[in-house]
């Protein structure tokens, strides 16, 4: 279990953020209120690029991030800062935008500018291809360090961070499952719901992390219990909202939106380990869109793209924007990573095995 | 045909080889590389019969097309079942309400079935379910009884919709029947069921048959109401297989043509049963000359009766329908419309003015249907008019290529478009043209057997004396045969307009983020649950769907169900 390795962001404690154009160096604070005092990053001028950029007139923006609204929040923030850029948006399920960006690129060409997946073992055969821009976004450094140089060479870079969290009915359920463990219970028999991992990226990344820590049993157990398979893990939020099924193995994201909306679900972070979802953005080499394709991108890094994350109830970036209330900071969440590696060379056999053990 | 005289020189000969090579064009070669596809190593290229081997021995694969079979096996069985009393009750008897049950049979019709499959979600979900709720609050049991989500679920929804086909099919036989033999019979001291059972019934049989058939090869074919109901009921059919070999990266092409051959076998074969066994029982009875229709008296049986009669289109309009509307009109739809500030015009909102997305889409669907719709039209024209002109040798075999994708299922169709032409010379992915190449093929044949059908009603002493009066076959075409046309081109165009304007099968494969149609949105919304969207988008669709078929109904009268039924 890798954990901690990859992102340490704690409350209280001070990164130290060197900006490279400018020179100077920049605090970057916890959002916690508990605190080294204040600190501001300083977003770089941009002038430039958003010059091109509007030349440009739109992106093209694939993402496997968030759903549908939150996707819409993302886009609409985006266009707020910049105005004159359009975005044209396209939200599909990582294994599904990943074969349609390949297809395409086979085929000639593509229209997507910035693919965001959620599964990062997209990316290296993309790098291979050589059908990624290599492109460190000015304000990249304004986000916590362990945050970035999520691929050493800059083809890609952190856009959003979810969890595979267990989400629950919570006017129905009293006591949850505590751990992944739990959803093998009897007592879930026929009330569980997840979504496909030939589909989502989410449900890729809990798939491979819990056969690598329980083995092909643990499948083969919670196919006993008569799991809902949805297509996108956002689905199981649907489920238990809806009434149709009262536990799952969800996104800690859009079930928290859905609380926060009125909706009877919450979520528990499993003791054995939330699945940590980083989510990669990457810039196409070929786009024809190129400088708003790189705009977007480092609005990534900005504050209001954080704000939108957050009122989203996603995790921001940012460290100078709080998290939603409610969700402990990422350093306190026991969190379970697959490494590139790991998802490149095992994710595959885990569809195929799900495919095996449920059936589709 | 050559003895009128040309005074200018015939170019009448290009236009025919351009509908021959635009035929060619939609329907062989994306076929031919099917074929051709599912024979290749997708590493070498090189000859293999390996992907047949895959497809075709592994056990997750085998089962769907078990599946499949039994899926379209009972969905016929159901419809025929309840279309042909249904007919008979419209067409022959005193049946109160009946007048008020064609609209809706029509509105059946014109509901595609993935939305239905939806609204069945709402309303049969063994736990959110509406009508599961009710009766778990009547009967105060944990859950109720219904649960779509199973392979008997998706043949529940699907013969919904196919009952409309035997349906149509059967009362138009009915209609034309006069009642002079089932007269005899009762002179004979038959009584009315045992006249119905040993006349009407055998009279309609092959128009029962075809409604069979029909049904048969819909549920064979259908992706929508599998993908929305089976994926989470953990069954697999071949259609939903087949989006799989796609969906996955790398995607399996040549796996997936593979195994689509036999769906397509299977579907030529059925059509070739079908013409054998109508074509070699002659059945002049049901001639369409006079003769007096008297409806059948149903007595005291009437009333009960209708409350069956309306079973149908209560399972598939009035509540589907209605759920659709509920759950359109909720903010988040798993919290009830009474739950405070969740009752809204939020989502119609989002879609016709907020979200580009949506809104684009729109556009595209009106308009590539439209386009498909002309083409079709035009193209079917022309080929029909060379077969029944038999203006060219082998025009019968330019009429079967005209039909034949009729027995090719969207997603198969949209396979053979995807491997001819995603690739240099020809490279369509990616613009609006494949999909509505795409459409033009799909429905061609509705096109074609509906042009065919009007020219050979027009007799072709008309043009020859305009020939003679030394006008070129094209300028007497224009002049006299199309004038003729104009009505019955019209209901060709909308009989194409509308199945397009709801293609989801193969549309879900062709389209690209640019050329987005409303379907493909709703596909894309429900692989996240967006409910409450799905729906917004499919009333929309309906609202432009009805109203073209309220405008088809102005102009055409009652031929636009029956030429989508023959067709």
């Amino acid at each position: 279990m890798n954990r901690r390795d990859f992102l340490r962001w704690t409350g209280g404690s001070v990164a130290l953020v060197s900006v490279g154009g400018v020179g100077g160096l920049l605090e970057a604070c916890g959002g916690a209120p508990a605190g080294s005092g204040p600190s501001k990053p300083v977003e770089k001028d941009v002038s430039k690029l958003y010059a091109l950029a509007k030349q440009d007139g739109s992106v093209t923006w694939w993402t496997a991030h968030y759903e549908q609204s939150a996707a819409e929040t993302m886009a609409a923030a985006f266009k707020k800062k910049y105005p004159g850029i359009e975005v044209n948006l396209l939200r599909q399920t990582a294994q599904v935008i990943n074969t349609r960006l390949n297809q395409e690129l086979k085929a000639g060409g593509t229209e997507c500018d910035v693919f965001c997946s959620t599964d990062e073992g997209h990316y290296p055969p993309l790098i291979k291809g050589g059908y990624l821009d290599q492109y460190t976004p000015p304000d990249l450094d304004l986000i916590p360090k362990d945050f970035q140089n999520l691929n050493p060479d800059g083809y890609y870079h952190l856009g959003a961070i979810g969890f595979n969290v267990i989400n629950f009915r919570s006017d129905k359920v009293t006591t949850p499952p505590k751990q992944w463990k739990d959803l093998l219970d009897a007592q879930w028999s026929g009330k569980i719901t997840t979504g496909h991992p030939g589909f989502s990226g989410y449900v890729g990344q809990w798939v491979t992390a819990m056969l690598r820590t329980y083995g092909d049993q643990y499948l083969k157990d919670l196919a006993k219990n008569k799991p809902k398979i949805n297509r996108s893990v956002n689905d199981t939020v649907t489920d238990i909202v809806a009434g149709e099924r009262q536990v799952g193995s969800g996104p800690d994201n859009f079930s928290l939106a859905k609380k926060a909306s009125g909706s009877p679900i919450d979520i528990v972070f499993p003791t054995d380990g939330a699945v940590i979802v980083p989510g990669p953005v990457g810039i196409l080499k070929a786009s024809k869109r190129i400088n708003a394709a790189r705009l977007f991108t480092n609005f990534m890094y900005s504050k209001e793209y954080s704000e939108a994350l957050v009122s989203t109830s996603n995790y921001p970036l940012r460290s100078d924007v709080s998290p939603a209330t409610g969700v402990p900071t990422i350093d306190k969440v026991k969190y379970i990573r697959n490494t590139v590696d790991q998802l490149t060379k095992d994710l595959p056999d885990a569809i195929a095995k799900w495919r095996d053990i449920m059936g589709v | 045909m050559v003895q009128a005289i040309s005074r200018r020189p015939d170019l009448s000969f290009l236009l025919w080889a351009a509908a021959i090579a635009v035929l060619a064009f939609l329907v062989l070669v994306p076929l031919g590389w099917l074929a051709w596809t599912s024979l290749q190593n997708p590493d070498t290229g090189s000859l293999t019969l390996d992907n047949y081997r895959v497809a075709f021995t592994k056990r997750i694969y085998l089962a769907p097309i078990a599946n499949s079979l039994r899926m379209a096996f009972s969905v016929a069985v159901i419809a025929v079942l309840a279309g042909t009393p249904l007919a008979w009750l419209v067409a022959r008897t005193d049946l109160p309400g009946r007048a008020l049950l064609r609209p809706l049979i029509l509105a059946a019709f014109v509901t595609p079935s993935f939305l239905g499959a939806n609204a069945w979600i709402f309303l049969a979900a063994p736990n959110s379910g509406m009508l599961n709720q009710l009766w778990a609050a009547l009967f105060h049991t944990e859950h109720g009884p219904a649960d779509i989500y199973s392979l008997n679920g998706c043949i529940f929804v699907i013969a919904l919709y196919s009952i409309p086909y035997t349906f149509s099919l059967v009362t138009g036989t009915l209609e034309l029947m006069s009642s002079e033999m089932e007269d005899a019979a009762t002179t004979l001291g038959s009584g009315t069921f045992r006249t119905t059972w040993a006349i009407t019934l055998p009279l309609a049989m092959p128009a029962i048959l075809s409604g069979f058939l029909l049904s048969f090869l819909e549920a064979l074919e259908l992706f929508g109401p599998p993908a929305f109901i089976l994926i989470p009921a953990r069954e697999q059919v071949m259609t939903t297989q087949l989006y799989l070999f796609f969906s996955q990266f790398p995607p399996q092409i040549e796996v997936a043509a593979a195994y689509a051959m036999p769906l397509l076998l299977v579907t030529v074969g059925l059509l070739l049963v079908q013409r054998r066994i109508i074509g070699r029982r002659r059945f002049t009875t049901v001639s369409g000359k006079g003769g007096v229709r008297r409806r059948m008296r149903l007595g005291r049986g009437r009333w009960p009766l209708a409350v069956v009669a309306f079973i149908p289109p209560l399972f598939a309009v009035v509540l589907p329908y209605g759920a659709l509307l509920v759950v359109s009109l909720q903010q988040s739809w798993g919290r009830g419309p009474f739950a405070p500030g969740n009752l809204t015009l939020y989502w119609y909102r989002w879609a016709i003015l907020d979200n580009p997305v949506t809104r684009t889409a729109i556009v595209h669907s009106l308009e590539y249907s439209a386009a498909a719709a002309s083409v079709a039209v035009v193209l079917a024209t022309l080929i029909a008019y060379l077969v029944v002109r038999a203006l060219v040798p082998l025009g019968r075999v330019l009429g079967f290529v005209a039909m034949a994708p009729f027995v090719v299922p969207g997603i198969v169709l949209a396979i053979g478009f995807l491997a001819a032409y995603s690739r240099p010379p020809i490279l369509l992915y990616g613009t609006a043209f494949i999909l509505i190449a795409a459409y033009t093929t799909r429905f061609l044949p509705i096109a074609y057997s509906n042009g065919a059908a009007i020219l050979q009603g027009i007799n072709v002493d008309l043009e020859n004396a305009a020939r003679t009066l030394g006008a070129g076959r094209l300028h007497a075409m224009w002049a006299i045969t199309l004038p003729l046309l104009r009505r019955g081109l019209l209901s060709g165009w909308l009989l194409v307009f509308i199945p397009a304007l709801r293609e989801l099968s193969a549309s879900v494969f062709l389209f690209t983020p640019r050329t987005h149609v409303i379907t493909t949105v709703m596909f894309d919304f429900s692989d996240a649950g967006n409910y409450e969207a799905v729906s917004t988008m499919g009333l929309l669709m309906m609202v432009v769907t009805f109203f073209v078929v309220l405008v088809a109904y102005r102009f055409l009268g009652r031929d636009v169900t029956r030429g989508a039924a023959q067709a």
